[in-house]
């Protein structure tokens, strides 16, 4: 009867259908670029939701009506409309979106695409990154982006990088901004034991990273997004494709560019004959450049075995990646071992999505005692390394500065890291309501570190003990989170409505143990640290797009924080965003301009990544150990301390506006974006001094203060050649910007200010100052007066409040460490199998204050040493001739103006038919310009103090295809 | 279908339900290891002892290690320390001794040209006032309300509340130091809360009548003189600090209290102290709690090598002046930080100066200038060797690293007693000159080992006290305090480098006081800073 039923429906809907000269057609679609069979691209009736999907040849076949449009439309590919007139066969080449702006970019919970996208946000894939043996995933993006300032912290293995969006939004909580791994939130605070956290991500893993800028793409991140959020996604298989494995290796040489100029050993003996206090019988008979000994020229190699391949319904990818990367300083090393797996299941008819990402990671250090650069700088040149016994020479005082190399080779700390990051995403289209989505997202990023310190009895000092430290630890980080999406574009109303509402909890869980040598040279086990805060969050989201022309988006965040105590746990971030495309509308049809939006944005995100867990409640904390006790009655007493607390520590927030035009001509050959920001942080986590007497310490983390920062952002993208055999794309990216306290006391005391940024030469100094008007990194110092010769004159300095004496009141306030604009300019140039591309990075208007030099850099260096040793001098001795150290002397603040060519890469595709291999040289760090004449300019705090030199690399790599 | 997707939308509504009550619960979190909250804290009778501890434990060391756990954050942790930071205020600007380094303001401390940024200031105003802090937090957790509640025993009622007797003494002594350092300063008792206000300025007079009422309070309560455990404050502890409140009464209040100082005086002489015939030297080496100098302590703050760490106390006062071609193990410490020396002045208060008979005369002297041409320079000036790690054997302390020293520091001790005994009664505040001729020749006969440098009641004047002050018990931290009193700290008398030039020259009355700091000032208007800065 059923049957008989579904034959009935057949004839009387379907029959009749055929009746209106329906026919087949069937046809190829292939990529422009390539020639190559496109499969998975959609192939849609216009106006209705009859379609179909080429299959793994490209090919597909459907039922038409003459006079039907067929659409094909693939993501990255511009559509295609052809109408149907009785041709049996449609071939279509697709040609790629020379824009891209129907690139999908992730926003948080959801995507956008780039010409729907209205916040500031900014998409750097794969084909964008900087080239060379890259080991941190962060440097790919250094350069690439208008706001983002990537300065990698020194040129040690496995080195990780400060990360600053659109300058800093925050004094004492965090400042890196959120990280986002296919999904799963990572801890600010990284993982212990490592340098760099973010070195758990494979660089030759990552598909692209899309940087949310402004607070109206940020808000839906709510309280850890002031310092904007980068969502990397990894790659996974394609589907319906064919196996694919990839070899990968990146065989590097490092070498040191530049050493801290010190005496050389003959200058150094000749202090003799400029002070009678210089003690010839200490110095040696041999001429040692102490920093040529220390550093090596380092190799290093990563290996990236990948296999692919995709079937109708699922998809892998599976990487093994291995690297091993030297340190330029001797003894320094990195090594990854690593297994980076991406599955997709598609089932239910591709309604139900299931990823499950997989990374194994083994990360390895060894760690170079750091302290041998300071060593070698101080050390005495005219000392052989070796003394006559074939020790290592040293200078027999407990202050004296030790041998660097003895540093190097007889101290050791390694550490071995081991870390489970893995998210499972399930994406489930309803089947009752297609355009109803739900995503849920499971992820835990799990480390665990182990690590082991011997360094041996101070030479120095007859009594010292080998130290020995044992240390390892724990960090776990849980995130479960899901959210429905509803979309569907409202024709009544001309109108794509986009929903989203979600809820998200997260957990971290922090333990720490350390065993080392106490007092008495015993073995002591401190207590067991353990830190545990959790975050839960609803958002929500609602974007409409009417007309293709008028967008806009808002996003709600309601997060509620372990942080705080109850009356004060919850935070709310709103945050909107409107776009006009303006290039749709009609009177601008036919014009050179071809893609024109102008978008504003405004929202308010938080921050509460301040460290310390239990802020809000008075907590008593234990001696750590025996070593602080208290005598009593004959017994050691263990005290208990109460900490300082405030228990009406809140969120801090900051409100951001944000408006820009993007822009594209000539057909999008010219494209590029102006943005212009303003940030305003109230509320401020702020590590402040307290009145005395009110608290239990001297400063506490309380909600003071205020900072502002504005700036605007160029990115221009131009497609200068393209030709078939020959291509040059540019990229200019310019950032100027501006940052400023406005408030820093409770009392709004315009005056008030904290000293911030210690230098070395002396305990308990600090060359910075925080004081509202000016920016956080403003250093605070005397003003030197010069000789009519333009030698500075030693103790001199400008009597500001004109009291005839210099003292600590006459100090002022005078430039800054942060830059007032920053550049990246990449080219990108191919011809035929060949390809050149190279990137500049640059940075105005920052200056350094030159510690190395200001601590150093006197006879008294030498002559009024603690003890019976006489350290080297900084070479800018030679200048100043001062007696004495000058520490606060603007002298030593040095502009720091630099342009960096960072790398430059030179490919070749070889011939080969079936195999695809390309083989490319790539210099990275090859030159910098600046009058800056200390190690480096590029220094994030703008405190140049024994900094471990950043390397220039020759990398060679290769990369096979089967 | 319907029936279906209302249900779908039920079991979904309650789902998300069911999760956001399990999670909300999981954000009440506290420590889970072993920091605790109050109530944990004051769970145990450990747990009061180890809070009791504390207020001791912070005149010795700087935080809950060694160093990384400061209880002070914006200063230098080691001076931070409570000795240090109140040794150096009281020490370096003076004649007494001379520091090289360029740590800070450190400098501007030698040259009486101290502003109120200067951080080493500040650090002594940090931990007085910390201590302060410290003390009233103990007094709100232990209140009787508060031990009812609790339900503790009678018995350990009873010891809870000895421990609030000796915590008002060590709050006492705190806030004498800062009223002597900064006279009017914030103030807070446990009737104050903890967080955001700004507490009031005391006048320095009124501080004076809240340590003195103080005192009178806990005088009856606190365990009779030496009955106590060592390096625990007792009924004498008590005394003697009100006898320097008194003895230094007009320039704290304008009114002079000497008669007090002998009264006060008379109850510790007579509480059985002594002077022992030992070596002077004794009193400042590492078996100082034992080789028989402890006999005339009133006050000590135990320190040892190994279980009471800081670079704070006498770990600092013996590494810092070692220095030049000093021998380090003859300190008992692995090396020295070459810094404190003393100035002429000070050399030529010894007759004979470095060759004195007088024993207290501890200088070294080779390779050393007596003059100062050079602050920065170790050789300018004679090193001081009075305070060393060792025992009077010569054995090294107990930190076999040589690192830090067991020497206790002695705070209040009876020839102190003696010569404010000596000078009260010189300025009118009664007793008699024989006693007090008695008292400074019993001194002396420890100096010079006999009585050849006994001295006549002509030759007791309040000069001379000053002077034997100085030659008694420089580098314990009392110089500044008796030159004031004398008149001759700022605007009178001159020595090396005073006022920032070699020879010395005077500076203005303002820095009988030191400045409140300016980051104080700038968080709590309530301060007004004192003349001068």
């Amino acid at each position: 009867m059923k049957t008989f039923l579904n034959a009935i429906l057949f004839c009387v809907l379907l029959v009749p259908a055929t009746l209106f000269a329906q026919s087949t057609v069937s046809g190829t679609v292939t990529d422009g670029s390539n020639s190559m069979p496109l499969p998975g691209v959609n192939v849609i009736i216009k106006g209705t939701t009859t379609g179909t999907s080429t299959d793994f040849d490209g090919k597909y076949s459907l039922s038409v009506n003459n006079g039907d449009t067929l659409v094909f439309s693939f993501v990255g590919f511009v559509n295609q409309e052809i109408v149907y007139n009785g041709q049996s066969k449609i071939d279509v080449v697709l040609q790629e979106d020379a824009a891209q702006l129907d690139e999908i970019v992730l926003i948080g919970y959801g995507s956008t695409t780039k010409q729907d996208a209205t916040g500031a946000v900014d998409k750097v894939s794969d084909e964008d990154f900087n080239r060379g043996a890259i080991v941190a995933p962060e440097q790919l993006l250094a350069g690439k982006s208008a706001g983002v300032r990537i300065t990698n912290n020194g040129g040690a293995a496995g080195e990780g990088s400060q990360i600053q969006i659109r300058g800093i939004s925050s004094l004492s909580a965090n400042q890196s901004p959120l990280i986002v791994v296919d999904g799963l939130p990572l801890d600010q605070r990284g993982v212990q034991g490592v340098r760099n956290a973010l070195n758990a991500i494979n660089p030759a893993d990552i598909e692209d990273f899309v940087v949310l800028k402004d607070a109206s793409a940020t808000a839906i991140y709510g309280s850890r997004a002031s310092n904007g959020v980068i969502l990397i996604t990894t790659k996974k298989g394609k589907t319906n494709s064919p196996l694919e494995i990839e070899y990968d290796l990146k065989a590097s040489v490092q070498e040191v560019t530049n050493t801290v100029d010190v005496l050389s050993a003959d200058q150094y003996r000749n202090l003799a004959n400029i002070s009678p206090a210089f003690d010839t019988s200490l110095t040696g008979n041999a001429n040692t450049d102490w920093q040529d000994e220390i550093y090596q020229r380092a190799t290093g190699a990563i290996h990236n075995v990948t296999a692919s391949k995709g079937y109708e319904n699922f998809n892998f990818r599976v990487n093994l990646n291995h690297v091993s990367q030297q340190g330029t300083l001797r003894t320094d090393l990195y090594e990854r071992n690593a297994l980076n797996t991406a599955f997709v299941q598609r089932l239910l008819d591709n309604d139900l999505k299931l990823t499950l990402t997989a990374k194994g990671i083994i990360d390895e250090y060894s760690y170079a005692d750091t302290g041998a650069i300071g060593a070698a700088v101080a050390f005495d040149p005219t000392q052989p390394i070796f003394d006559q016994n074939g020790n290592f020479t040293e200078l027999g005082d407990n202050l004296a500065p030790r041998n660097p190399l003895s540093l190097l080779e007889d101290n050791q700390n390694n550490n071995r890291s081991k870390r489970l990051i893995s998210n499972f995403n399930i994406d489930y289209k309803f089947w009752f309501l297609k355009d109803l989505r739900f995503n849920l997202n499971a992820g835990i990023d799990y480390a665990e570190n182990d690590g082991k310190q011997f360094n041996i009895a101070n030479p120095n000092n007859p009594n010292a003990f080998a130290f020995q430290n044992f240390y390892s630890g724990l960090n776990r980080n849980t995130s479960l989170d899901f959210y429905f999406n509803y979309k569907k574009d409202v024709e009544s109303i001309n109108t794509v409505v986009d929903l989203t509402a979600g809820h998200a909890y997260q957990e971290f869980y922090i333990s720490s143990n350390q065993t080392l040598t106490g007092a008495g040279g015993a073995l002591i086990t401190n207590p067991e640290i353990i830190n545990r805060n959790g975050l839960e969050s609803y958002f929500a989201r609602a974007s409409f797009d009417h007309d293709d022309k008028y967008l806009l988006s808002l996003s709600y965040r309601a997060d509620i924080s372990s942080r705080f105590s109850p009356d004060n746990r919850t935070g709310y971030f709103p945050g909107a965003s409107f776009g006009w495309k303006i290039s749709n509308e009609d009177f601008m049809k036919d014009s050179f301009i071809s893609n024109l939006k102008l978008r504003g944005g405004w929202g308010v995100t938080g921050n509460q990544e301040v460290g310390n867990n239990y802020a809000y409640l008075g907590v008593y904390t234990p001696a750590i150990n025996d070593q602080v006790s208290f005598f009593n009655n004959g017994q050691f007493i263990p005290t208990l301390r109460p900490n300082g607390f405030d228990e009406n520590l809140k969120w801090e927030e900051t409100t951001n506006y944000n408006l820009a035009l993007d822009f594209g001509l000539f057909n999008d050959r010219l494209t590029g974006s102006v943005d212009a920001y303003y940030n305003e942080t109230k509320d401020l986590l702020s590590f402040v001094p307290v009145p005395a007497g009110s608290n239990l310490t001297d400063q506490i983390l309380t909600n003071v203060g205020e900072l502002t920062s504005r700036g605007i952002e160029l990115n221009l993208n131009g497609k200068i050649i393209q030709s078939d055999n020959l291509n040059w794309d540019t990229n200019f990216n310019i950032t100027f910007q501006d940052v400023e306290v406005e408030n820093l006391s409770l009392t709004d005391n315009p005056d008030f200010s904290i000293p911030t940024g210690g230098i070395s030469g002396g305990t308990g100094n600090t060359i910075q100052i925080l004081r509202p008007g000016f920016d956080p990194s403003t250093f605070f110092v005397f003003r030197q007066v010069y000789d009519t010769d333009g030698n500075p004159i030693e103790g001199a300095y400008v009597d500001v409040n004109g009291d005839n004496q210099i003292t600590t009141a006459d100090r002022q306030a005078y430039k800054k460490a942060t830059p007032d604009a920053f550049i990246g300019f990449t080219n990108n140039f191919s011809y035929k199998a060949f390809d050149l591309s190279f990137t500049f990075r640059g940075s105005f208007g920052n200056y350094v204050y030159n510690n190395v030099a200001s601590s150093n850099g006197a006879l008294a260096t030498a002559i009024n040493a603690p003890g019976a040793f006489q350290p080297n001098v900084n070479a800018s001795y030679l200048y100043t001739g001062f007696a004495n150290q000058q520490l606060f002397s603007d002298y030593y603040v040095r502009r720091a103006d630099f342009v960096r060519l960072d790398n430059l890469s030179l490919g070749y595709q070889l011939p080969f038919e079936n195999l695809k291999v390309r083989a490319s040289l790539t210099g990275t760090n090859l030159f910098v310009i600046t009058d800056y004449d200390g190690l480096d300019p590029e220094i994030a705090n703008g405190i140049d103090n024994n900094f471990y030199p950043r390397a220039r690399s020759v990398v060679f790599g290769l990369n096979l295809t089967f | 279908m319907l029936r279906l997707k209302s249900i779908k939308t039920i079991f979904m509504s309650l789902t998300i339900i069911a999760f956001m009550q399990s999670c909300e619960s999981r954000l009440d979190l506290v420590p889970e290891d072993n920091r605790l909250t109050a109530e944990a804290a004051f769970a145990t009778e450990e747990g009061y002892e180890q809070a009791f501890a504390k207020l001791y434990a912070g005149l010795a060391v700087t935080g809950q290690n060694t160093t990384g756990q400061p209880d002070i954050v914006s200063d230098d942790e080691g001076a931070s320390g409570y000795i240090r930071s109140i040794w150096k205020c009281q020490e370096l600007p003076t004649d007494e001794a001379i520091i090289g380094w360029n740590d800070g303001g450190i400098r501007a401390l030698n040259t009486q040209t101290w502003t109120a940024g200067n951080d080493f200031t500040r650090a002594a105003y940090n931990r007085t006032i910390f201590q302060v802090t410290l003390v009233n937090e103990f007094l709100r957790q232990t209140t009787p309300e508060k031990l009812d509640a609790r339900g503790e025993t009678d018995e350990f009622k009873a010891v809870v509340n000895g421990y609030r007797v000796e915590a008002r003494f060590l709050r006492a002594l705190a806030y004498y130091h800062a009223m002597d350092l900064f006279g009017n300063v914030p103030f807070v008792t446990e009737d104050d809360p903890v967080g955001s206000f700004l507490p009031p300025q005391i006048m320095r007079s009124d501080l004076f009548d809240f340590i003195e009422s103080e005192l009178l309070a806990i005088e009856s309560e606190i365990p009779a003189p030496r009955s106590n455990a060592y390096g625990r404050a007792d009924r004498a502890a008590v005394w003697m600090l009100l006898a320097k409140l008194y003895m230094n009464a007009e320039v704290y209040t304008g009114t002079a209290r000497y008669s007090d100082v002998i009264t006060y005086a008379n109850q510790i002489i007579g509480s059985g102290y002594t002077i022992p015939q030992i070596p002077y030297q004794y009193s400042f080496l590492a078996d100082n709690d034992r080789n028989g100098a402890e006999e005339e302590v009133i006050f000590t703050v135990p320190f040892d090598g190994l279980n009471i760490q800081s670079y704070a106390g006498t770990t600092f006062l013996v590494h810092a002046p070692v220095g030049g071609t000093m021998s380090p193990s003859e300190f008992g410490i692995n090396g020295g930080w070459g810094g404190l020396r003393t100035t002429p002045t000070f050399v030529e208060q010894f007759p004979g100066e470095e060759n004195s008979a007088d024993q207290r005369a501890l200088f070294f002297t080779s390779g050393q200038s007596k003059e100062i041409e050079d602050i920065g320079s170790f050789t300018n000036g004679y090193a001081v060797t009075k305070w060393k790690n060792v025992d009077v054997n010569g054995n090294q302390g107990n930190d076999p690293s040589g690192e830090h020293a067991d020497i206790d520091f002695p705070m209040f001790r009876l020839a102190d007693v003696y010569l404010m005994y000596a000078e009260a009664h010189l300025r009118g505040g009664g007793g008699d000159m024989s006693t007090a001729l008695g008292f400074v020749n019993e001194i002396r006969e420890r100096a010079y080992g006999d009585s050849s440098g006994n001295i006549s009641a002509s030759d007791l004047t309040l000069d001379f006290i000053l002077d034997e002050r100085s030659r008694e018990l420089y580098w314990e931290g009392h110089r500044r305090t008796d030159l004031i009193r004398y008149g001759r700290f700022s605007t009178q008398g001159t020595w090396a480098w005073k006022g920032g030039v070699p020879q010395g020259t005077t500076t203005s009355a303002f820095r009988d006081l030191m400045p409140l700091p300016a980051n104080d000032l700038g968080v709590n208007t309530n301060l007004q800073q004192n003349p001068g800065y």
